[in-house]
Order: C-alpha cells, then structure tokens, then sequence
C-alpha cells in the first residue's frame, strides 16, 4: 500500500530539514506511537522514550522511510514495536541472569517487521470475532476484503455513512477489548 | 501492512493514549542536535536550504565504501561533494559570504573544484561533509539578509543572486539524485514550492542554451508546459535580446517538470526525451537538444 499524499508531503518536508514538519506529525501520531509502545511495554517512562526515539529516528534518517511502500503511520509503528519488543526482551533477559539459568526458555518470536505479536495478533482475531455481527461484517469487509466504506454499505444494503460509524464503533469496541484483557 | 495489523493501528488511534506534554518539546529539542535542520534563510534561497538538507541526510547514512564509491565524473561521493562545496563558496564569495576551505586563489569553478578535493582529500570524509554544510549554510545565512536582486557572478555569468542559488538548488538536487542513485536509496522530490522556481529558472534559461549553442531563434517563441506538482505554463522568447515572447508561440513543449529541470541539468538524454511536442516540431526539437548546454560537472 502506498501512502497517501499527506504523509509523502510531509516525508519532503523532512527530508528538506524543515523542523515544523517533525512537529506536526508528532501531533498527528504520537498518541498511537505511544500507545503501541506503552501496550508492550507496560511502562509510561519506557514507552515515552521509545516514542521519542521512534520520531528521532525518523528526524535523523528520514530516507530509510520509502513512502512507495506504506504509509509512515505503519513505518514508524514497525520501529515503535521493534524497539519495545527489544527492551522486554532485555529486561527479561536481566531478570533471567539475576534468578539463574532456566531450564526452558521460552523461544523468541519472530517480529522483527511487524507491529503484532503472533499471541497479540490472536487476541485482536478473537475480538473481532466477539463483535456483533453488524459490526464484524463491515470491519471484515472493510479490511479484510479490501472494500471502501461505499462498498461496505453496497454489500451490507446501509448507507455509506452507516457504514463508516459501523466501522468507526467497531474499531472503538477492538480497542475497549484489547485494553481490558491488557489489564 | 497486513490488514490485521491495519486494523489493530486503527482501533489504537480509537483509545488514545497520551504521552506527557513535555515530550513534545523535549523532542524538538533533540531532532536539532540530532540532525541540523535546513538553515534559517531569504524566502527564495529556501528551495537551496531543503537540498542542503536533503543531500545531508543522505550522507548521514553513508560509510566507508559509500565515500570512496565513484559517483559520476569519475568523482567519489566524497569529491563531489567537495566539489559541490567549491561552486557554493564561489558564489559566497561573489555575494560576500564567508568563504571556508583552502585559500581562495581561483574563481573558476572547474580550478577551485580541484583545489577544495585536493584539500578534501586528506581530510576524513565526514569532515568534507561538515566543511560543505558548514559552507552552504553561511551562504544561507549570509543571504538572508539581502534582496533576491543583488548581482552575483559565477563563472562569469552575472546574474541576480536569487536565480544563482536556484541554480546551485538545482546542482545540489541533480548531484543528491546521482548518489541516491548509486546507494539505491529512493530520494523524494523536494516540495511543489521550491520545485517551481527552478523550473522558472529552467524556463527563462532557454534562449541561453540556444545561444551557447549557436542556434539564433530571436523572434521566435515556444510554450513550455511542465506537469506534476511545481509545474506550470511558460511562454517563452527564445532570442536572448526579444522584449517579449511572440503572442502565439511557434511551438510547444509539455513534459514532467521533474525530468525538465533534470534535463537542464545535464541528466537525460534529449534525443529520448519524453514530450509532448506541438507547433513547429523541429523548432521544438532543438530547444530540448540544446537544454543542457548549461550543465557543467
């Protein structure tokens, strides 16, 4: 997928040193930044210096981002949870050195470019699938099958705007969901 | 993305997490000692300060083979951007900017070329990346505080120093593109705003390349219209000395305003150009011919 207008304008703002640039897409997506990194980490301090990291990075090598092949909110969420995953681990592996050896260690999964872990992915399944079934169908459609909300409500026999708070309720309950067994 | 990771993104941005306040300027505050932003400037030398900033930030990934890699003109990355830093000191010294690197004893670009690599040379490539920004930016610096109208000269062509920067824009964008090139990186085009004035400069530049090619199309007149974002329409009088273009131009010219620009700056070979041509094809044939009689190393 690639990415939309806005995030290759604002790529070139960054790319060209413009300061104001890094500002304001801190503001369009450092509460979901943050957010991915405080659910795997489950630590305010941790995950706001990973949030910090994560624009720095960014700021810093704005070129390894290549808006021809995603959008920046998936680029920087990769980073975000490749840098949270890495710090559990560590902090694992103190905890592991200061108890001793274990007999079985559990084997590391592999999600170096993704922003869910095989367990996670399972949970945000498992929600979807708890959703009622107006809800989980246009959510299914929607992502998916690949369906624009017009398209959604083609299929469903709703109006595109119904479609869309359909989906916009959907994504409120997932998130209600996923917080709640974080807890 | 997957679309399971899509989703789980999305219904995130539904249960918003913030982080404290401060983060916000503690961020700001670090991205400059992180990365040096485009240098502060006159309006019209900022589209020079993007590319300033675009080729560093592409340096700032380069190692040691990068360096030592030959670009084009059978330079390293690491003397073209010395290279880069001659011209940039040429026109600093024209302006009356500060003028850094070895003793400046020649104005040619081509002899100065040669003395800053030799003196680049021996030195650590990073620090011939820091000599060049350090360069570049005193020149922005320098310019800010002067009219777009102010009369410069480089390698004898006297000209406003706006369209001189412009011109060192378009040099520094064409040579960022050759090392992107070569590093296989994929270099975004600057912003719609600083990617017209160029191609204003591009325009206005034809009745030149004609002349320097010994072509004379005085009183003649051609359209030039440039697609994509930064593009538009130029009506263009070929004779370097016709008060104005002819009321309905002979012939046409519609293209990419990115491949235009490049064009003018030697990348592109006009025999294979793609255009759209209209009018007075041959007419229209030799003005893209001899686009890049302008485009020195």
């Amino acid at each position: 997928m690639e990415a939309p207008y806005d995030d290759r304008l604002l790529h070139q703002r960054v790319v060209g040193g413009d300061e104001a640039a890094l500002g304001e897409i801190y503001d369009r997506l450092s509460s979901l930044i943050f957010g991915l990194s405080l659910r795997v980490t489950r630590d305010r301090v941790i995950a706001e210096d990973i949030t910090q990291e994560v624009f720095l990075i960014f700021w810093e090598r704005p070129l390894a981002y290549d808006p021809g092949r995603g959008t920046l909110r998936a680029w920087l969420a990769t980073i975000a949870h490749r840098r949270a995953v890495d710090h559990v681990r560590a902090e694992e592996r103190r905890r592991v050195s200061t108890l001793g050896p274990r007999l079985f260690e559990r084997a590391p999964d592999r999600l170096e470019d993704t922003v869910l872990a095989a367990d996670q992915a399972e949970r945000v399944r498992q929600a979807v699938t708890a959703l009622p079934d107006a809800l989980r169908e246009a959510v299914e459609l929607a992502y998916f099958g690949g369906r624009t909300y017009r398209q959604v409500g083609e299929e469903l026999g709703v109006p595109e705007g119904t479609a869309k708070s359909r989906i916009r309720l959907a994504l409120r309950r997932l998130a209600g969901a996923l917080a709640e067994e974080e807890v | 993305m997957e679309p399971l990771e899509r989703l789980y993104l999305d219904a995130l941005l539904e249960d918003p997490v913030e982080p404290t306040g401060t983060l916000r300027p503690q961020l700001l505050a670090g991205a400059r000692a992180r990365r040096r932003p485009a240098a502060p400037t006159a309006p019209w030398a900022e589209p020079y300060a993007g590319r300033v900033a675009a080729l560093d930030a592409l340096l700032a990934s380069a190692v040691d083979d990068d360096w030592s890699r030959v670009i084009v003109e059978g330079w390293t990355l690491q003397e073209l951007v010395a290279h880069l830093a001659a011209k940039d000191g040429l026109l600093a010294a024209s302006v009356g900017a500060p003028v850094l690197g070895p003793e400046l004893t020649a104005a040619d670009s081509a002899t100065r070329t040669a003395h800053v690599q030799a003196y680049e040379r021996s030195r650590d490539p990073e620090q011939t990346r820091r000599d060049w920004r350090a360069q570049a930016d005193a020149l922005c610096r320098h310019l800010a505080g002067l009219p777009a109208g102010t009369p410069a000269t480089l390698d004898g062509l006297e000209a406003p120093a706006a369209d001189h920067v412009l011109a060192r824009m378009l040099e520094t964008w064409v040579h960022t593109d050759d090392a992107a090139r070569t590093a296989r990186v994929s270099l975004p085009h600057p912003l719609p705003g600083h990617i017209h004035p160029v191609a204003d400069l591009c325009a206005r530049l034809l009745p030149w390349t004609m002349l320097l090619s010994g072509l004379d199309a005085s009183g003649r007149g051609v359209r030039v219209t440039l697609t994509g974002p930064g593009g538009g329409e130029w009506n263009v009088a070929l004779g370097v000395e016709d008060p104005a273009p002819p009321a309905e131009p002979d012939a046409g010219i519609t293209a990419d305003v990115v491949a235009f620009c490049f064009l003018l700056g030697g990348r592109g070979d006009p025999a294979s150009f793609p255009a759209e041509l209209t009018g007075d094809r041959a007419l229209a044939r030799d003005v893209l011919a001899t686009a890049p009689a302008l485009s020195g190393p």
